[in-house]
């Protein structure tokens, strides 16, 4: 399904949202339901040596995130949702305005001990702990960068939102509840950053084949110990720039175990994730390579409203290569490229309810998740690198 | 002693009260409900579940995050902090899965959305000052 087709799918939900509406004369109640919700943040990065985000070498202002949306409930079952972003980060997201998500979602069953329902739009992908949390609000995430192991900003288009259909099913017993979402969608794979991530040099196009998103998810106690399994099955087609029968396809397929326990003034988190890529006639390009990441997050709350976070965070591109010396020699590239160490000190300050700021400095080691669009290759990049930023963000 | 008795009531006034000794759940008097279960209360608190068993669409009410009444409820009741509770529903208004509840400014307010809201719900702190308008058209609902 195209892109494009979402903005005319809303629409008619609206026009049948108006027909619910007139048509059984609840439209006070209804608007009742009606929720605005929005958010801004803007951050500045400065970095040792390599660029994230912009020329962060000399200092970038160029990080930032706003957005609004809006839901409303006709039905206590029906709920329509949507939410407006544009998000600036460096030469890969230049801030245009998108929808960001937008869908209907209907409860089949929803009783007491179980919940089964249905989403039909372009919903956030629901991935690990983090991705649906959602990542695009600075409020509601861990840290300025989240732990980029497993929620790459680069890539972050391809992750954080997809058209299609989610099924959902919650179910509540004694000693927690158990939350199961199943998606058949089709991803953004066709942002710059993206394709040039996943494409390399090669010259052509990617097309989003029907892909599948699945979490389990365990919560006890409202969320004091959550635990989870992603699975994911990312499709997408090649067309080569150069030749009409040059086809080939990528299949992205990481598996994440997540666990997190939250205690009054502290919280512990982990994830693990092995990430298999496939790629067949992409241009020059046949592998299948799994590549691991995982991170260790812990934050404590010194007072009312600031908030300490340490974390540690690994990725290797290739598990069989985790030094990236065989890439190296085969490729000639960087082998610092394929693994990534960040150890990450970070503080959180609430100024307010609904103002907030965040600084945090990482030591990192390797350029795994380094965006390529603002570090064009040949240019040289360190493997040795900091990173510094602060930030400050807005919501209602 | 008979003229002790007033006096001796004048004086239990004026004694200080422990603030929100105890908590309540309270429900629009309709509500078709007697108890209720901490594992429900909580999905009903955290937006997850949307209607009464008959139906009708549960409104919940609550304080703000830092009132003490809201404090009390979430971690006595809930068994919950309130963090929790917070970020449950940022999820899911900020992924469009959900709605945030009514935020109510004082327990006053409290008392009478709750009794002229069809399906609403919400809490009372047990103590003297309230227990006047708790009487009014709300029915408290038993916990376990």
């Amino acid at each position: 399904m195209p892109m494009v087709k979402m903005e005319k799918i809303l629409f008619i939900f609206c026009i049948l949202t108006m027909g619910i509406l007139f048509s059984e004369g609840k439209s006070l109640a209804m608007l009742e339901t009606l929720q605005f919700h929005g958010f801004g943040s803007q951050g500045f990065i400065l970095s040792s040596e390599n660029n994230f985000f912009g020329k962060s070498k000399e200092g970038s202002f160029k990080y930032h995130e706003v957005g609004m949306g809006a839901s409303i409930r006709p039905l206590s079952d029906l709920q329509f949702s949507a939410q407006m972003l544009s998000r600036r980060a460096g030469a890969g997201d230049r801030g245009n305005i998108r929808l960001d998500y937008g869908f209907m979602d209907y409860k089949l069953v929803s009783k007491a001990s179980n919940d089964f329902g249905i989403r039909i739009g372009r919903m956030q992908n629901p991935i690990g702990l983090y991705n649906d949390t959602p990542r695009d609000v600075a409020f509601t995430r861990p840290s300025i960068f989240l732990p980029q192991s497993i929620y790459f900003d680069r890539t972050q288009n391809v992750a954080r939102s997809s058209d299609g259909i989610h099924f959902y099913a919650d179910h509540r017993m004694g000693i927690g509840d158990l939350l199961y979402q199943l998606g058949a969608v089709y991803a953004d794979v066709d942002g710059q950053e993206s394709k040039k991530v996943l494409l390399a040099e090669v010259p052509g196009d990617l097309e989003s084949r029907l892909s599948y998103i699945s979490r389990l998810m365990f919560e006890q106690d409202g969320g004091r110990v959550r635990l989870a399994i992603t699975g994911l099955l990312l499709n997408a087609q090649f067309k080569s720039a150069t030749s009409p029968q040059g086809r080939g396809d990528i299949r992205f397929r990481p598996l994440i175990i997540s666990a997190q326990y939250n205690a009054e003034l502290w919280s512990l988190s982990s994830e693990y994730a092995l990430r298999n890529f496939r790629y067949r006639n992409v241009g020059p390009l046949n592998f299948n390579i799994t590549g691991e990441s995982y991170y260790l997050q812990g934050t404590y709350r010194l007072f009312k409203t600031l908030e300490l976070l340490l974390r540690y965070d690994v990725t290797f591109q290739d598990k069989k290569d985790r030094k990236g010396k065989t890439f190296a020699a085969r490729t000639g590239r960087p082998d610092h490229s394929r693994f990534a160490k960040d150890a990450t000190i970070g503080l959180r300050w609430d100024i307010t309810k609904t103002l907030m700021s965040r600084i945090e400095y990482h030591i990192v080691d390797g350029t795994a998740w380094l965006p390529l669009l603002d570090n064009p290759p040949p240019a040289p990049t360190k493997r040795y690198w900091d990173l510094f930023s602060v930030l400050i963000s807005f919501r209602f | 002693m008979k003229r002790l008795i007033p006096l001796l009531g004048i004086l239990l006034t004026l004694l200080p009260l422990p603030q929100a000794i105890a908590q309540e759940v309270v429900v629009h008097q309709k509500v078709h409900q007697e108890e209720i279960s901490r594992n429900t209360l909580r999905a009903i608190f955290g937006m997850r579940l949307l209607k009464w068993p008959d139906g009708r669409a549960i409104k919940v009410f609550v304080l703000q995050d830092d009132h003490t009444t809201h404090i009390t409820f979430s971690k006595s009741i809930l068994h919950m902090f309130p963090y929790q509770l917070r970020r449950a529903w940022d999820r899911q208004v900020y992924s469009g899965t959900g709605q945030s509840p009514n935020e109510v400014s004082s327990l006053k307010e409290m008392s009478e959305k709750v009794a002229s809201t069809p399906g609403a719900i919400g809490y009372l702190s047990h103590s003297i000052e309230h227990q006047f308008e708790t009487k009014l058209d709300l029915k408290v609902l038993h916990v376990w």
